[in-house]
């Protein structure tokens, strides 16, 4: 047998062992945003019973992931369905003050094929290189640095989760409607502090009525990029919502900081006055 | 003999190549199953109540009180910023007028200093809630420790995303443009230099542009603080002195006619008309139908 395919096996077999073993993220704790809004439902299992429908999280992908063990807030699968509690209900839809409603968000993240993407499902991958990722057809990922104590992460509590499903679930409108965003992961690969660019398309309060969205008219005047309907979830939830005050801090300070990098033409809006708190 | 030995070496070759696709297609990680899983998830408690009893059996405006001294300071500030991070949006005052009351207490201070030093390493939610506590104290005793804490030196490595950002430099800089906002807020002659220095020098936009919007919006006298920002910020960033603010409560009557002011003064962020992909696809929706219903009613 010679040397190359002696090496390919031993390649494959290496690559099995990894596949097999490779470690989730750390799931030994939790942040205090991440507590605060649990502490407001207390393990709600409705709604956990909902949402792994509602959002397609299946057990093979999340088994060992808290799937089983619901109610522990320090594992993924809890603080993933804490997250999909924030965006459900704690929005507060004023047609005259937010910059979307709930009926946005909740048809951005959750699983279902609608006007706003194609049917996917939720699944958590152990990557500290992403916050999250689209991976066409239908698989919407987050990732550690959402989820993790133990990765010095300023995203590890729930609005940037949720706000990361924006982000992803944009991408799944997208590619639904084919828009081409850019070629580095789906945004411009320059024009801003990172690699990874987007457009900033303004529009006012109002503009949108609620449930409409995923709406454009093919021109700059009407469309949104991944992240900016992040920035304006984050938006919301800072402002425009009931979360508890860690939940709002942190989405302002996701939101900000975001709106101050990530745009070619930005910055963005700014979420809130600079009074400390 | 040598083509005995060869035909068995082939031999050998194929099992092994057999044996580690096998491997390959059964340990790997798959691809999810298609068909729906068939347990739903589970807990180890028994189910309790909904939010709405949780909510309704709590106690509003009841914050901690801060007026401790040595070292029951330190258990009064961790419980405050317990209080402070589940509060709800109708008690916001509550802790402004708790923290107003506390201003002239230097172990409070100190206290608040300590827990955002530790909650740096562990939390980064409790750090950023804390600095907001800190810097809303208003203490010219805080004013040492957040310029301390907007000069801590700024990682150059660390885990880099694919997209190029380093996660440690995001997650000081949202804590130092928090510690910016306290500054800012002090407006005292040494701290407002500071947040000025911090709108040219700071090595993350994230710090520099809440520099400008912090400045800016301290300063009573806004045509002078704009001019003051114009001699400070970066080339190329004088854009950001305008930056577009959502503020709480504002209404479209307010924010519209903003935006429609920013974008005449400043036609080039008008953006590009978005592209569609030189080949069309037409996907299949994937959509497995799992019909969930209306999400529970409180």
């Amino acid at each position: 047998m010679n040397s190359r395919k002696k090496a390919l096996c031993v390649a494959l077999w290496l690559a099995c062992l990894l596949g097999t073993t490779y470690a989730v993220c750390n799931q030994s704790n939790s942040s205090q945003a991440e507590r605060d809004l649990w502490n407001q439902h207390g393990c709600w299992q409705a709604f956990f019973l909902w949402q792994y429908l509602a959002y397609d999280a299946r057990a093979s992908n999340w088994s060992n992931r808290g799937f089983f063990d619901a109610c522990n807030v320090n594992l993924e699968y809890p603080k993933h369905w804490n997250a999909s509690y924030l965006l459900t209900y704690k929005l507060n839809d004023n047609n005259d003050q937010s910059f979307h409603g709930t009926v946005d968000y909740r048809a951005t993240a959750e699983a279902a094929s609608s006007n706003f993407h194609n049917g996917f499902f939720h699944l958590a991958i152990d990557d500290n290189s992403v916050y999250g990722a689209f991976q066409p057809p239908d698989q919407l990922q987050t990732s550690c640095p959402l989820y993790d104590n133990a990765t010095p992460t300023a995203n590890n509590n729930p609005a940037s989760r949720a706000g990361d499903f924006m982000h992803e679930g944009w991408h799944a409108w997208m590619r639904k409607y084919n828009w081409n965003n850019g070629s580095c992961g789906g945004h411009r690969c320059s024009g801003c502090s990172f690699g990874s660019c987007d457009y900033f398309y303004f529009h006012g309060i109002s503009q949108y009525v609620f449930g409409a969205m995923w709406e454009n008219n093919g021109t700059a005047s009407r469309f949104h990029s991944p992240n900016q309907v992040q920035v304006e979830f984050l938006c919301d939830v800072a402002d425009q919502s009931s979360a508890p005050a860690s939940v709002k801090t942190a989405a302002r300070a996701d939101a900000n900081a975001r709106s101050a990098a990530r745009f070619i033409n930005g910055p963005g809006y700014r979420c809130g006055d600079p009074r400390p708190w | 003999m040598s083509q005995i030995t060869k035909l068995a070496d082939q031999r050998l070759q194929l099992v092994l190549v057999a044996i580690a696709l096998l491997m390959f297609v059964t340990g790997c990680p798959r691809k999810p199953t298609a068909g729906p899983d068939a347990k739903p998830p589970s807990a180890n408690e028994p189910a309790g109540p909904p939010p709405s009893a949780i909510l309704a059996g709590r106690k509003l405006h009841n914050p901690p009180a801060l007026t401790a001294t040595g070292g029951d300071a330190s258990r009064a500030v961790a419980a405050f910023i317990d209080w402070a991070g589940a509060s709800l949006p109708e008690e916001h005052e509550d802790g402004r007028k708790a923290l107003e009351a506390a201003r002239g207490n230097k172990d409070v201070v100190k206290a608040f200093a300590d827990e955002i030093t530790r909650a740096q390493r562990t939390d980064h939610s409790r750090a950023l809630l804390a600095l907001a506590l800190l810097g809303e104290l208003r203490s010219p005793d805080a004013e040492q420790f957040l310029r301390d804490f907007v000069n801590q030196p700024f990682p150059t490595e660390g885990h880099k995303t694919t997209e190029g950002e380093i996660i440690e430099q995001t997650a000081l800089g949202t804590l130092q443009a928090k510690a910016i906002d306290g500054l800012a807020y002090l407006n005292s002659p040494s701290a407002n230099e500071e947040v000025l220095s911090q709108v040219s020098k700071h090595p993350s936009i994230i710090v520099r542009s809440e520099a400008i919007s912090a400045y800016l919006w301290n300063q009573k006298d806004k045509e002078a603080a704009r001019r003051t920002l114009l001699q400070r910020v970066l080339k190329g960033e004088e854009r950001y002195i305008d930056q577009i603010t959502r503020v709480e409560g504002e209404r479209a009557g307010s924010f519209n006619p903003k935006l429609e002011a920013y974008l005449k003064a400043h036609p080039e962020v008008v953006p590009p008309a978005p592209e569609y992909e030189k080949e069309r696809r037409q996907e299949p929706s994937n959509d497995r139908n799992l019909n969930p219903g209306n999400p529970p009613k409180y």
